[in-house]
């Protein structure tokens, strides 16, 4: 068997009674370096140099359609002195990140509790939550979005049973993004589906050990269930914030790519577009990108180092 | 760029990927020619007959046609020509005309006139709206102008006569009582306080400019707070839409106006999208002016190029692009494939050719754009770099007013700001 | 699964009758609290397909979901509204849809398989790297791809959009795996490393065979990511021939000019088809992971 080669148990085998340093090495580090060859072709060959460039890039003047000119600072020296629309859409970002994020993943997770009990048709309550996620960037949500969320929409025909007069949700500046948070909740399929995974493979013998203990359901949950399931919450969250970081979609359909009304639904990232295939800075658009990284990079890192005091892993 | 395009066809050919029956190989003996626009199949199917018939006259010659939604061409064309990869042929636009000519990113195709390419019946205003700098970058496909898309049905069942070729801002506001009385909600404008060319054609109405020859801003702070001003009154007195409602439409895609959404009874568009917003529109629509500022306020209108074919500088085949373009322009075949879907066509012998043979709404727009008498002006300089940016700040600035955030007055010294800036930082 | 739940009231259960009374009541609140939540969640397609089968000129003006007249009209200017039908742009996104998949299955789960078992110099450098290109805006890397891409004269192919999914680019799946291998008990693969079993051997007879729920997880989201995506296609792809059922539908509507908004409608509603018959179908899977196979620790 081929694989037999790349296992660390073959090297030592052959003719050095004492192992070299080499041997020594190669068992300690080939095995892994061997499994992430086609991640390090991927990496060298399609990844890093793009990234490097567009790290480039971001210290120039690059318009798309002629040779970059290098400008030093200026990009992120303007960014951070001299450009509102930097801010604002910063302080956009943030918002949907800090209500989008948290309300998704709880969602997400109820509903995954919810349909992982026995019961009755749970494979289409599974499809049906997972519906919204299906549709992507649809052409077809903005419209919906309009017909749901507009001053004579489905929502106000509906409050207006109660007698209440909504505002057009979708076009006024103080609630326009929040319904681009609930777009973002409402397509909680994804991390529904890992939670659900992640419930998959709780043993189910410890279930039955707690339960012959005679604990209730509630405690189940918070001391088997919950702990064996940060793994998969840390990756949700880990995740959910950089893609809520990193959102782009919803504002892009759903504005036009304008970001309107008065830029309050201005994403980080549809700013960066804006900026880069609008305006032709593609420089200044590099370098939005790279403080956006930073940024993403320090919320990771926090997240990654105050795992080990609450993320529970089997190993 | 041959020997790419061969080892391309190669790849695509022999991957396993490319399903085999169906992708067929090009015909290896044919020079393909690369063409691109933005639009829909509609459009495309219009396209598509001319090249079929370019390509039966002038054989060797194929197409490789790739076609794209406005929204979704930029990016592509933008990634394109940075790659190096730009097709032969490529639509352009008014508003992006000048990054892609001073970036040498399009062809000057001044000394390819009266040889390859054919301008001799060319409409001059159209030649010119092609030009940057006294040079030809791009020629039109045809002229549209400014023009407010009409719900007639909502006119006559209000009882208020529709808008004719003389009516003012003042005398929308004075029919909007009796209009508003019946019309169940609907409005009688949309608000163009953040609408570049509703702006536009009243400066130009005033004696002033959008921009000037050497891409300055063409008017101050106390024009712009004059008209977020007019608006604000237009506001006001239910003339026009709510706040709320104008900012359900983002970008004037056809789907979001206030026509088409029911909100009001007209909305600010161009010529050449009556069969467009028809589509999507139950009652029958027509045409008028955009209103006059004052009575007999003349010359706010103009023809412009609505788009234009351009050639990629890189291109291994400019002598037959150019061909093709001149013969997409000029022969009558084509102009009657084409109609007037594009704009109206700019040869007039072309015009005169399919005169007879438009339908209804083709007719309306044909009539409309050569109509226009007093209230066309001559064409003005060709929108600076930072056109397109300034428009977005425009809207930005409109919504303030239009939501309370700002006053006309702050709104018009903050926005004259923004646009010096805008405009500075291009150069 | 299913028996699990009973299981544990029988066994904690005292007073057997109202308990089981209880339960249902329970069980009648869950559902009517999953069917009203399902409403909201099929809203959505109720309205598109009620308006995939409306004149054009109703779609953007009425709030009720029943079109005042019925017409087939959309599914067939839809079908044949573009230079080629339907048919071939489900093909292409099939291709590169399933290509993807047997892709970031195999690259993504040997790399994660890496990261969360085996031990190397750098290990939690090159994680943090692999993290690390999650976070950059696509944006601004598409230009050097797309150079890059070009210059291996893969543009107007189905090669960009495939191969690199085959080198473990998609860094969130790598981290997904990381978690879900991070949860198989240790003792499994230390007692087979005791047996002499290679790393390979490890990963191929214990890791992937107790990972079904990840690596359905990871299947489907593959196939309906890469079925959704429209910017790649959009960029790489220049021929109608080769268009995907997404890039298709985008060329339906063209915001400044006559578009087909209900073959848009139409065709959006029978894309959703292949992805949600295929979810019904594999989601199956998700429920046969370690849970029910009955796994002792």
């Amino acid at each position: 068997m081929t694989a037999r080669s790349l296992g660390a148990d073959a090297a030592p085998s052959g003719r050095a009674v004492v192992p070299s340093v080499w041997s020594r090495l190669w068992s300690a580090n080939g095995p892994g370096y061997l499994f992430l060859i086609p991640w390090f072709i991927g990496f060298f060959g399609l990844t890093v140099g793009p990234i490097i460039t567009s790290l480039y890039l971001s210290f120039t003047d690059f318009d798309l359609l002629t040779p970059a000119n290098w400008v030093g600072a200026d990009n992120y020296i303007r960014m951070f002195t001299a450009d509102p629309k930097f801010f604002q859409s910063m302080r956009v970002t943030l918002l949907f990140v800090l209500f989008s994020v948290p309300l998704k993943l709880a969602f997400a997770l109820a509903v995954a509790l919810l349909l992982n009990r026995g019961m009755r048709g749970l494979p289409i309550y599974r499809a049906i939550f997972y519906l919204p996620s299906l549709l992507g960037a649809s052409v077809a949500i903005a419209v919906l979005w309009r017909t749901l969320f507009a001053g004579d929409g489905v929502i106000n025909d509906f409050l207006a049973v109660f007698g209440i007069q909504g505002p057009s949700w979708i076009s006024n500046p103080r609630y326009s993004l929040w319904t681009l948070i609930i777009l973002a909740v409402w397509q909680f399929g994804s991390p529904m589906i890992i939670f659900l995974a992640g419930l998959r493979q709780v043993p189910v013998d410890l279930y039955e050990a707690a339960s012959l203990d005679g604990a209730s359901k509630w405690r189940i949950f918070w001391k088997v269930t919950l702990p064996l399931l940060t793994p998969v919450v840390f990756f949700n969250a880990i995740i959910q914030t950089i893609e809520g970081f990193k959102s782009f979609t919803p504002a892009f359909i759903i504005s036009g790519g304008t970001g309107n009304p008065v830029n309050s639904t201005l994403f980080y990232t549809l700013y960066l577009y804006q900026e880069a295939f609008a305006f032709f800075r593609m420089g200044y658009a590099s370098a939005l990108a790279w403080v956006l990284l930073a940024i993403v990079a320090i919320f990771t890192s926090i997240s990654f180092l105050t795992s080990r005091f609450w993320v529970h892993y089997d190993d | 760029m041959g020997f790419n395009l061969d080892r391309r066809q190669f790849l695509m050919g022999t991957t396993a990927l490319a399903a085999a029956a169906a992708i067929s190989p090009a015909m290896a003996q044919d020079k393909r020619m690369r063409l691109t626009w933005w639009g829909g199949q509609a459009r495309a199917d219009r396209t598509n007959a001319v090249s079929d018939l370019y390509a039966k006259a002038h054989p060797g010659i194929a197409f490789d046609t790739e076609f794209n939604a406005f929204n979704d061409y930029w990016p592509k064309l933008g990634t394109q020509v940075a790659g190096g990869n730009a097709p032969d042929v490529l639509q352009m636009d008014y508003r992006y005309l000048v990054e892609y000519a001073n970036r040498g990113a399009i062809l000057a195709l001044d000394d390819y006139v009266g040889k390859g390419l054919k301008l001799d019946d060319f409409d001059q205003d159209q030649q010119d709206g092609g030009k940057v700098d006294g040079k030809l970058y791009a020629i039109s496909l045809g002229a549209n102008s400014v023009a407010m898309m009409v719900n007639t049905q909502a006119f006559g069942d209000a009882g208020v006569d529709a808008p004719t070729r003389d009516w003012t801002y003042d005398d929308y506001k004075a029919k909007a009582e009796a209009f508003n009385a019946k019309s169940n909600g609907m409005k009688l404008l949309a608000d163009g306080s953040g609408s570049e060319p509703a702006l536009e054609n009243w400066l130009r109405q005033r004696g002033k400019a959008l921009y000037t020859a050497d891409g300055k801003a063409g008017w101050d702070a106390a024009d712009l707070t004059e008209w977020f001003k007019l608006w604000a009154d237009l506001r006001a007195a239910n003339v026009c839409v709510s706040a709320e409602d104008q900012a359900l439409d983002a970008t004037a895609a056809i789907d979001t106006t206030m026509i088409t959404i029911g909100k009001a009874a007209t909305t600010f568009a161009n010529s050449n999208q009556l069969i467009g917003f028809q589509a999507v529109n139950k009652a029958p629509l027509t045409m008028v002016n955009f209103p006059r500022a004052t009575a007999g306020g003349a010359g706010g209108h103009y023809r412009k190029p609505s788009q234009f074919w351009s050639i990629n500088p890189k291109s291994t085949m400019i002598d037959e692009a150019v061909a093709y373009v001149s013969f997409f322009v000029n022969d009558l075949g084509a102009g009657a494939a084409l109609g007037v879907e594009r704009g109206i066509p700019c040869s007039k012998a072309v015009r005169d050719a399919i005169a007879p043979t438009l339908d209804a709404q083709s007719q309306i727009a044909l009539n409309f754009v050569s109509g226009l008498g007093d209230l066309q002006g001559k064409l003005p300089p060709v929108p600076p770099a930072a056109a397109g940016e300034v428009s977005t700040q425009l809207n930005t600035k409109a919504q303030e007013v239009a939501f309370g955030t700002s006053s006309p007055e702050d709104a018009g010294a903050a926005f004259a700001k923004e646009a010096a800036d805008i405009l500075a930082r291009a150069k | 699964m299913t028996t699990e739940a009973p299981r544990l009231t029988i066994v904690t259960g005292g007073d057997t009758a109202s308990r089981v009374a209880r339960k249902r009541v329970m069980s009648v609140i869950a559902h009517v609290l999953l069917i009203g939540a399902s409403i909201l969640m099929l809203y959505p397609l109720l309205w598109m397909l009620s308006a995939s089968f409306r004149p054009e000129s109703e779609i953007f003006t009425s709030n009720s979901l029943i079109p005042t007249s019925v017409s087939l009209h959309g599914y067939i200017s839809g079908w044949f509204g573009l230079t080629r039908t339907f048919d071939l742009f489900f093909l292409n996104s099939f291709i590169v849809s399933i290509l993807c998949v047997i892709g970031n299955l195999a690259a993504c789960s040997l790399t994660a398989f890496a990261f969360a078992r085996l031990e190397f110099f750098g290990k939690n450098f090159w994680f943090a790297l692999m993290l690390g290109t999650l976070m950059l805006p696509y944006q601004v890397v598409l230009i050097p791809q797309y150079v890059l891409f070009l210059k291996l004269g893969w543009v107007n192919s189905f090669l960009p959009l495939v191969v690199p999914k085959y080198l473990a680019v998609d860094a969130f799946f790598i981290f997904l795996m990381v978690q879900f291998f991070r949860g198989i008990p240790r003792e499994l693969d230390e007692a087979a490393m005791m047996d002499g079993c290679s790393p390979w051997r490890i990963y191929r007879k214990i890791m992937l065979p107790l990972s079904l729920p990840v690596m359905t997880t990871a299947g489907i989201f593959t196939f309906i990511f890469t079925w959704d995506d429209f910017f790649a296609p959009l960029i790489y792809l220049n021929d109608l021939k080769t268009y995907t059922v997404t890039l298709a539908l985008r060329t339906f509507v063209d915001s400044t000019a006559e578009s087909n908004w209900g073959g848009l409608f139409a065709m959006s509603i029978l894309s959703l088809l292949p992805i949600f018959v295929l979810f019904l179908f594999f989601q199956r899977l998700l429920i046969e992971g370690i849970a029910t196979t009955g796994m002792k620790r």
